[in-house]
């Protein structure tokens, strides 16, 4: 028992791994998505394979392996596609970028957004359906403390709190405030599964977040009002995640600005390794 | 045996290939009360929108008002046939099939049979002045006047829901003393609105005694519903239909959760004189089991004239014609143009549903219809050791189809314990001491937890592997 306490505290990713594929299953079992274990496997699997393609190419240690894994299940989640050649380009982008789109040692796109974004507008025949989760109060709960304790063990709450009060705080000033509706409405707005999941496993990726906590926080504050804007004005639907890819590609310029530790995955067994 | 394969159709709906049932009963939209139906086209930016209502009052009385993105022009706004309607209805409506078993002491004489059946084809919608005067008064505007049909049409723009509540009821429009509530927010939306009375003279004119479906068109970004003014005077439920039209595929619901309406269930023969209230049971079991805010799928197919594939399994009626898709505002249908066909049905209330229905189209050409399968047992001697085989497997079938029908819709089956019990006087006393147990086995539907088990299981064996693997790394670090 120790050993496994022990094993979750050395890489958040293991929570993550654990969580996504909770999130899965209950998607499946409780919320009646497609049950194609087909497409999962071809997500995931080109997620592992290109990953351990890099990682013989690179030399790289094999631990960063769960990243993919993290990366496929993300996915799993949020991509979907009739045909499973765009699932694999889809994967196939997302960890090939890792590796490819960098600057000053970092990636620099969110692997799992870029992925998405490549299979939606580059095939035009894959689609994000934000109304998959619905807003039930208990899933709320349950996305919410899972990704608080993913968040606090990477040590970036700080964006998803920025994020997600920036974003609530605009849409109560336009629903509730201006338009008027009743505070339900926004609440309802706010309880939507895929926005939470995106503020809690998406954007919190410490390998893509600016490193220093202000830029942080004002890059958070960034997407969430790209978002919010998208949404208002262009009546476009997922907005967070075009907003994450766009916001993105200005990380490498904040970084040079504002200079941070880079993050590590894993809990070195000694402060030196 | 059985000659047909009914699970993993869902998955399979791409390749299916024929199959011999063919279509008997349907649970139309008739069946549900206080209900409209929509047809609602997207193609770009376009959005066509035509209305369908059961009013049932004096005509005089009818009043509809819709908030529209923009200031319609006269050439926008159309009056169109019912029967659209009906034929869209009768061919994507829940259906029901019939499949007949084989005898299997008979296989050879079947095979016959089965030939014929499959040829038997499927076969199977004076106060302008005044209006105008108060309407300055009132913050309102009245941006534009058409008749159509039958139809007397306003175009109106508002700076305040108030004035806007008071114009329309001052006016004859029966909308609800609350309704100012909801205006407020479409007003400050800059959203526009579609108000219509029935022009009493035209409608005797035009020799049709009820109230044809208008028809609206607009360039919005919005692609949506506007179901809260709809609910500013009720509290109970309503039923909406959704036959949807784009040229690529699926259309789905971005604020509440699209599901698939329970499909390709087995259930016992009885239900064939019972359909309607069947699937009427069905649909709200599943409408509370979902938690009361989902939007149901309940059909969705490729519809592209030249489209060479199976049209429907099996057809509820004869497929609509080009000429009606583009009458339901798919025009592009007539040119032979991809055509994909989504049935949405929604039951909403206020409680359940806060928001304003939000849709996208997608790419998703995965075909869907719900559907609820009859077999019927083989006919003649079953006194072959074969024979005997499937009546035991008669018996348990039947049970099954029990309860899957107790499932779907919370009908008692003990009174019909006697549709399962009836195989067992067919069987010989040597098969009877044979069954294992008298009373059924335990349903298990479909869909059940196989895949999210899988999921859970494959996780922990990764995180067992990379257990090691990090561990690994770790004594080399």
């Amino acid at each position: 028992m120790r050993s496994l306490i022990a094993f979750f505290q050395r890489d958040a990713r293991h929570f993550q791994i654990i969580f996504l594929a909770g999130f899965l299953a209950y998607g499946i079992a409780v919320l009646q998505w497609d049950a194609e274990w087909q497409r999962y496997l071809i997500l995931f699997g080109t997620c592992l394979a290109v990953q351990a393609l890099f990682i013989s190419w690179k030399k790289l240690p094999w631990h960063s392996i769960k990243s993919a894994m993290v990366t496929g299940l993300g996915m799993s989640l949020l991509l979907k596609a009739d045909s499973m050649w765009v699932l694999a380009l889809g994967a196939a982008v997302a960890i090939a970028s890792k590796f490819l789109i960098r600057i000053d040692g970092k990636h620099v796109f969110n692997p799992g957004n870029l992925g998405i974004a490549a299979a939606v507008l580059l095939t035009g025949q894959a689609w994000v359906s934000p109304g998959q989760w619905g807003s039930g109060a208990a899933l709320v709960f349950l996305v919410g403390a899972a990704g608080c304790m993913v968040v606090l063990r990477v040590g970036r709450i700080d964006t998803s709190l920025a994020f997600l009060g920036a974003f609530a705080a605009l849409d109560f000033a336009r629903q509730v405030l201006y338009l008027g509706w009743e505070p339900e409405v926004w609440l309802h707005r706010m309880s939507n599964g895929s926005l939470l999941l995106f503020t809690f496993f998406m954007i919190t990726d410490p390998m893509t977040t600016p490193k220093a906590q202000g830029a942080r926080i004002g890059w958070s504050i960034a997407i969430a009002v790209l978002a919010f804007v998208l949404g208002w004005k262009y009546w476009v639907n997922a907005t967070p995640i075009w907003a994450l890819l766009i916001v993105s590609s200005i990380t490498p310029v904040l970084d040079r600005i504002w200079k941070g530790q880079s993050f590590r995955w894993l809990v070195p067994a000694n402060p030196t390794a | 045996m059985r000659h047909f394969l009914i699970p993993a159709l869902a998955l399979l709906a791409h390749q299916a290939s024929a199959f011999c049932g063919f279509y008997i009963a349907k649970a139309d939209a008739t069946l549900f009360n206080d209900r409209s139906e929509i047809i609602l086209v997207r193609d770009g930016q376009r959005t066509i929108l035509t209305m369908s209502n059961d009013f049932k009052g004096d005509v005089k009385d009818f009043a509809l008002v819709v908030p529209v993105p923009t200031i319609l022009q006269r050439d926008d706004i159309k009056v169109v046939e019912r029967r659209v309607f009906d034929a869209l209805d009768a061919y994507s409506a829940p259906r029901l099939v019939e499949y007949y078993d084989e005898n299997p002491c008979q296989r050879w004489k079947y095979a016959e049979m089965l030939d014929s059946d499959a040829n038997e084809a499927p076969s199977a919608t004076s106060t302008m002045k005044r209006e105008a005067k108060s309407a300055k008064g009132k913050g309102v505007t009245i941006e534009a006047r058409y008749t159509v049909g039958e139809y007397d049409i306003l175009i109106l723009s508002a700076t305040e829901s108030m004035g806007l509540k008071d114009w329309l009821i001052e006016n004859g429009y029966r909308i609800p003393q609350t309704a100012h509530e909801v205006l407020d927010p479409y007003i400050k939306s800059n959203l526009k609105f579609f108000v219509v009375k029935v022009n009493l003279q035209q409608l005797s004119a035009s020799g049709f005694n009820t109230l044809r479906p208008i028809q609206i068109r607009f360039e919005s970004h919005k692609f949506m519903l506007p179901i809260r003014l709809g609910m500013a005077n009720s509290n109970g439920s309503q039923d909406m239909i959704v036959h949807a039209f784009t040229r690529t595929g699926r259309v789905e619901c971005v604020n509440y959760r699209t599901v698939k309406v329970p499909t390709d269930r087995n259930i016992p023969l009885f239900v064939k004189e019972r359909f309607g209230p069947f699937y009427k049971d069905l649909f709200a079991r599943a409408h509370r089991r979902e938690g009361r805010n989902t939007v149901f799928l309940e059909y969705a197919w490729n519809v592209t004239p030249s489209f060479n594939g199976m049209k429907c399994d099996p057809c509820v009626g004869p497929p609509p014609m080009p000429r009606e898709f583009a009458q339901a505002g798919a025009d592009w249908s007539q040119q032979g143009a991809p055509t994909f066909y989504t049935r949405l049905h929604v039951r909403y209330a206020r409680d359940q549903f806060p928001q304003d229905l939000v849709f996208q189209v997608t790419p998703n050409t995965e075909h869907f219809q719900a559907r609820y399968v009859l077999t019927h047992p083989a006919q003649g001697e079953l006194t072959c050791s074969e024979g005997q085989d499937y009546l035991e497997e008669l018996y348990y079938r039947r049970h099954r189809e029990l309860e899957e029908l107790n499932a779907l819709t919370g009908w008692n089956v003990e009174k019909h314990r006697d549709y399962a019990n009836e195989v067992k006087g067919r069987m010989n006393p040597e098969q009877l001491r044979k069954m294992e147990t008298p009373l059924g086995i335990p349903f298990k539907g479909p869909g059940g937890p196989g895949a999210p088990l899988m999921i859970a299981i494959a996780a922990g064996v990764a995180l067992l592997l990379l257990n090691l693997f990090s561990r690994r790394q770790l004594q080399v670090a």
